[in-house]
């Protein structure tokens, strides 16, 4: 359902985190989460949120995807507010969450089996393409147990891109993979999602790997221990493709480094 | 039943370490502890009462009889989670005996019985159960001439006051049985499993040990018939690797395993007889048309097994995949299910018997006997599975708003699958012990309370149950009986488990 995307100026803002606080109660004691987090993402902006483990970040991702409710604060995406999962916003998993007794093609098709507009032929083919700019070509018919992690995300990304989402979440989605297949597709990721013939207008992603975050990010939103606040936002103004030797990428990494501690 | 479980905990330590130190004995007990388990029990009942009735013949030998049978319902599995617990062992701890020389039974001490300690006290929770069935099962039948005087009892009480119309006392002593049984599974046995926890050589994830219905999924998954073919030589369970040289032995041992049965129902015969008169081999003629008999009556029983088997399936799977995937639902939920669970059915027969509109159908008495008895395992094993199944993957249709009918079909039923074959084989091995109550019901020798037209559990009670019992009818229906049930196992179970652990099971 991608309406007029492409008319969108650059800059214009698609997720907007105003205030967001969560509250859990553990035996009837607050525990508070998150505590007035805000954030934006703009049209081909990739964001990525960090900060200490156990800090909250795959919480904040799920409150914008409308998964996990807030106690306060508002998020809004393309001016109308989340009030649960919906069609625009997808969601990429560091443990991929295929369903292990569909085949490739069968799980990126049970994310358009909501859409009522297309026919299953239709869905077929969407899948397929979807499964083609991933690099799964030939792989169609194979069971994720058959895979190996590098693919199965490869499927998790096939299955997200092929809901002609406009905001892609991405929850740590390289960090269950080994080091070289993670870099591998690292290197690809960008391309895929950050060009004008996909729907994704703004890529939002939870890691903690601060030299992946330099890598891939326009701009990393760095959260505070718990209960967490913004400790700090650094744009990434690094020209692509990115060279991971170069001192100035050094630079930045101490830079994110610096509010991390 | 005390002195039962104590003989079942000793004689599974003995066969557990052997099976688990020498890999002669573990060829030949895992085979032969998988077929015990996978055989109804209850049909050897007749042949345990003669043997030792006829040695013993007075209450004392009626007790001994009770209490080898419940010892028999319970060691096989408490066996098991010795010989897995021992397997398990790491090296490491082997490798620190050795090197101090520790003689045999200090590294039973020392070594295997606190590395089984936790095991055994989470195998007894449910043992019990099954215990607790067969108790009163063993109370409630009776045997034609013996009508054996085993004192007092939980099922003769039970059977008595219904005879008696005595309601009140009726439902007090359900009301004191289930207090029992609560007070004891939530109570003793569970502290005995807390303070087994330190002996505990590995992590458990947290949620695993401190739910009940987890436990008794793992302890299901690890006691069902199928695992028993899928015993690997290697260290634990693992997956069968060769499938055709397993059958072969597999076949090989239940050959085996008859002939033994046979040699001791003979031997049986003999004593029961007082070893004298006339003991007549049966003609040939007469054997085959006594098989042809038990084997249609075998034919109704399996048809009527698989019948209560739908209808448990059509009422335990949705009811299991509703109830844990709603926590406030789970939570609430299942404690009752579990008290309600280990009621034993038998016992409820009396009762459901007086039920205007059942009491003259012995079809839908039996059918329901055997339902209380078996819907549980599949209850328990789904709702555990689902429970296994990680947060993510149930959370799916949400992210991308699939419908419920699309979600059932695609996430919760093929994610409940693993957990639901293993409750089914489960549940197909208890219908079949249910079957010998359920079919043929008569306390106190009067006019039978259930009484189905035709069924193997029927021929089995009833070929005994008369002044001159017809033991070569007894014997080729226990046996038709135990290949049917063993050569299902072999062939169909292995089959479907085998592939739904490949294709249904969640990992990484």
């Amino acid at each position: 359902m991608p309406e007029s995307s492409a008319q969108l100026a650059p800059g214009t803002r698609i997720v907007g985190v105003d205030g967001v606080r969560l509250v859990y109660y553990k035996d009837k004691e607050p525990l508070p989460v998150l505590e007035d987090v805000s954030l934006t993402a703009s049209t081909n902006e990739f964001v990525a949120i960090t900060g200490p483990s156990g800090c909250g970040k795959s919480t904040l991702l799920r409150i914008i995807g409308g998964l996990t409710k807030a106690t306060a604060g508002t998020v809004q995406v393309l001016d109308s507010d989340v009030t649960g999962p919906r069609g625009d916003i997808t969601m990429v998993f560091q443990n991929f969450v295929l369903l292990p007794w569909r085949t490739s093609l069968e799980n990126v098709m049970f994310a358009l089996s909501s859409r009522k507009d297309l026919t299953f032929d239709q869905k077929r083919e969407k899948a397929l393409k979807a499964l083609e700019e991933t690099g799964l070509m030939g792989f169609e018919n194979v069971y994720p147990g058959e895979l190996s992690g590098g693919m199965k995300q490869r499927v998790g990304v096939a299955r997200a891109l092929a809901t002609d989402p406009e905001v892609m979440l991405m929850d740590e989605p390289f960090s269950s993979l080994d080091d070289l297949t993670a870099e591998r597709l690292r290197k690809e990721i960008y391309e895929l999602l950050i060009n004008p013939s996909t729907s994704v207008k703004t890529v939002i992603m939870v890691s903690h790997n601060v030299e992946e975050i330099v890598e891939l990010a326009d701009k990393a939103v760095v959260l505070s221990q718990r209960p967490a606040h913004v400790a700090g936002e650094v744009k990434i103004d690094l020209p692509r493709p990115r060279n991971k030797k170069s001192p100035e990428f050094f630079a930045w990494v101490d830079k994110v480094y610096a509010l991390l501690s | 039943m005390m002195l039962a479980l104590g003989l079942s905990i000793v004689f599974a330590l003995a066969v557990g370490i052997t099976a688990a130190r020498s890999r002669r004995a573990e060829g030949v007990i895992l085979p032969l502890l998988d077929i015990f388990q996978s055989i109804p029990i209850l049909g050897f009942f007749p042949l345990v009462i003669g043997v030792i009735y006829g040695v013993i013949p007075n209450v004392i030998g009626a007790n001994l009889a009770v209490i080898a049978l419940i010892f028999t319902s319970m060691s096989w599995n408490i066996a098991f989670g010795v010989y897995e617990a021992v397997k398990a062992i790491p090296q490491d701890y082997a490798d620190l005996l050795n090197m101090s020389n520790a003689s045999g039974w200090q590294r039973t001490r020392s070594l295997y019985i606190p590395a089984s300690l936790s095991r055994i006290a989470y195998n007894t929770q449910t043992s019990w159960a099954v215990g607790l069935f067969f108790l009163v099962a063993s109370e409630i039948i009776t045997l034609g001439k013996h009508a054996i005087p085993v004192g007092y009892g939980i099922g003769i009480g039970a059977t008595q006051f219904l005879a008696n119309g005595d309601f009140a006392d009726y439902t007090a002593l359900i009301v004191a049985l289930i207090l029992v049984v609560v007070v004891w599974r939530f109570v003793f046995l569970r502290e005995f499993a807390l303070w087994s926890e330190k002996y505990k050589m590995m992590e458990e994830p947290r949620e695993i040990h401190n739910d009940p219905i987890m436990k008794f999924y793992s302890w299901v998954n690890q006691r069902s018939i199928s695992k028993l073919f899928l015993l690997a030589q290697g260290r634990g369970v693992t997956r069968f690797t060769s499938t055709i040289s397993r059958f072969r032995r597999g076949i090989k041992y239940a050959v085996g395993i008859f002939l033994g049965i046979l040699l001791l129902f003979v031997a049986g015969t003999l004593l029961a007889r007082g070893g004298l008169s006339s003991v007549t081999i049966p003609s040939l003629a007469q054997v085959v048309s006594d098989e042809g008999w038990v084997l249609l009556n075998l034919g109704v029983s399996f048809i009527r097994v698989w019948y209560v088997y739908g209808i448990c399936v059509l009422i335990g799977l949705p009811l299991g995949i509703v109830i844990s995937l709603n926590f406030k639902l789970y939570d609430i939920v299942s404690p009752i299910l579990e008290v309600i669970s280990s009621i034993p059915a038998p016992i409820l027969l009396p009762a459901i018997v007086l039920i205007p509109v059942l009491g003259g159908l012995p079809e839908a008495v039996a059918a329901i006997v055997i339902m209380l008895a078996i819907i549980w395992y599949i209850i328990f094993n789904v709702m555990a599975g689902v429970r296994t199944l990680p947060a993510d993957i149930k959370e799916l249709p949400r992210v991308f708003q699939v419908g419920r009918l699309r979600a059932w079909r695609d996430v919760y039923i093929p994610g409940a699958l693993t957990g639901f074959v293993t409750g089914s084989i489960t549940a197909i091995g208890g219908a079949w012990n249910a079957l010998i109550i359920a079919e043929y019901f008569n306390p106190n020798g009067g006019t039978p309370l259930t009484e189905t037209g035709l069924g193997i559990g029927r021929v089995i009670v009833q070929s005994t149950n008369t002044s001159s019992p017809d033991y070569t009818t007894f014997a080729l229906a226990i046996l038709s009986m135990t290949v049917l049930i063993v050569a299902f196992n072999l062939t169909v179970w292995r089959r479907v488990y085998h592939h739904v652990t490949k294709r249904y099971t969640y990992n990484r």
